[in-house]
């Protein structure tokens, strides 16, 4: 069996299935049965639209629609960071786009060219999958860095004083709160890592055997993107926190509090 | 003196010098912690100066300022480490690295204090407020700073360990201190007292 015997009709029926979600929600009354219902057009009408723009992108193959496309995902999940952070866009917005950039690039054009060794994978068809897992994790892994990050500093205030009024300079009073931020991104893909295989079969390398590829190359590119992926979350998050913390922080020492979208 | 758009205090006009030891009190809501926060820079002040040691504090001289000060808060956050990681951390502090910090004067700074030795392996979650604020007046003891800036030293203390505090401060005869209190066996160890009800326009 390929992944192209599966007709419209075929995925059509693959909806039936969520009767079962949507019944547990109605009998336990949870007020989610709306959202969940728009959340299911949501991701059909999207994942419709990029596989249509998709099929285009690869057969024209153009390294500038595809860089195009790129920035559009790195735009995306920027400012869906910073919202789930609630953190203010202008304040922060800058400095994860770069770091989301460097984040997702380092370690495709490293997977490029040294893993595959072999420049014609800078193909749509290859950029585009392998930067969007990139991109997904280097997401995550940013939202609950940057959360962690900036709420601990707000929470712990009186600990980050108390360390700048003992002589403490900025990156030395700031540097246990990137390590607690650091550690809570990162931790995820640490554990997903330990268990991978054993407790969930990743994606990428569940999409090369649905589609009749040999299971010892599938998992071969699992390692690596895999890898690809750890470094680009570390070199994200790392990023983001230093790119955001400069222009947030007074002249004093003090983080400005103009920073949280909650704060007048 | 005015900071973030409100006046703290008007007609306030005080001088320390070396060794002095000052008791300020007022009413909660009176801007007391805002004047010691003030003091290390952390309250940009658009009305009135400071001057620390001849020179005026601003944002960019609070920086060095800061490590000729010592501060400690009411309700100190030291973190979840260990006592003696709170004590060896600020020592670690490119701006404290001259220092040098001996066990022998810990141990003779928590003995004078009340705290047993065995305290400095436990960890600081695990200590009750009174053993927090001792930790705390420590760590910024250890510093050797010329000023020291107390924010109820002894709110959580019971008289006969708030006497210890007082003792010990005033043993120090060259260091300089400026605490917040409402405790009268504190007030008794201070050489003397201002009372910022007489200077404040708008309670905070």
């Amino acid at each position: 069996m390929t992944i192209s015997e599966l007709s419209f009709f075929n995925l059509a029926l693959a909806y039936l299935m969520f009767i079962v979600p949507l019944a547990i929600m109605m009998w336990l009354r949870l007020p989610m049965i709306s959202d969940t219902l728009i959340a299911m057009v949501r991701m059909t009408l999207q994942l419709l639209f990029v596989g249509f723009y998709l099929q285009v992108v690869f057969k024209i193959n153009s390294i500038l629609l595809t860089g195009l496309w790129l920035l559009v995902m790195i735009v995306i999940a920027d400012l869906s960071i910073v919202r789930s952070c609630g953190l203010r866009l202008r304040a922060v917005a800058g400095g994860v786009f770069i770091s989301l950039l460097v984040g997702t690039l380092m370690p495709l054009l490293f997977f490029v060219f040294f893993v595959f060794q072999n420049s014609a994978a800078l193909g749509a068809q290859y950029v585009i999958p392998i930067s969007g897992m990139i991109l997904g994790n280097c997401l995550r892994a940013d939202i609950v860095g940057m959360q962690t990050f900036y709420e601990s500093l707000r929470r712990q205030e009186k600990a980050y004083i108390h360390a700048l009024a003992q002589g403490a300079g900025l990156m030395e009073a700031l540097l246990p709160f990137v390590r607690k931020a650091f550690h809570a991104a990162l931790a995820p893909t640490v554990a997903a890592m330990a268990t991978i295989g054993l407790v969930a079969l990743p994606g990428m390398m569940t999409g090369v055997i649905l589609a009749g590829g040999d299971p010892m190359t599938a998992i071969k590119y699992q390692i690596a993107i895999m890898i690809a992926i750890f470094t680009g979350t570390a070199l994200t998050v790392l990023l983001a926190i230093f790119l955001t913390i400069r222009g947030n922080i007074g002249r004093d020492g003090l983080l400005k509090q103009e920073i949280f979208a909650d704060q007048k | 003196m005015r900071a973030a758009g409100s006046t703290l205090f008007s007609n306030l006009s005080l001088t320390l010098e070396p060794g002095e030891k000052l008791l300020i009190k007022a009413p909660s809501g009176f801007g007391k912690s805002t004047l010691l926060r003030a003091l290390l820079g952390f309250v940009p002040i658009s009305a009135g100066s400071i001057s620390i040691f001849g020179n005026e504090l601003t944002s960019r001289s609070a920086w060095q300022l800061r490590s000729r000060m010592a501060y400690v808060d009411q309700e100190p956050d030291l973190g979840d480490d260990s006592v003696e990681t709170v004590f060896s951390r600020p020592f670690s502090y490119k701006r404290n690295r001259h220092l040098h910090l001996t066990s022998r004067r810990i141990t003779e700074l928590m003995s004078q204090l009340g705290l047993p030795d065995s305290l400095r392996s436990k960890k600081i979650t695990t200590l009750s407020g009174g053993e927090k604020q001792r930790i705390a007046l420590i760590s910024a003891l250890l510093l050797e700073r010329e000023i020291l800036l107390l924010d109820e030293p002894t709110s959580a203390l019971d008289e006969k360990t708030t006497l210890s505090v007082a003792r010990l401060l005033r043993e120090m005869k060259e260091l300089t201190i400026l605490a917040i209190s409402h405790d009268p066996s504190l007030a008794g160890a201070l050489d003397r007292t201002v009372d910022l009800r007489q200077h404040t326009r708008e309670p905070l």
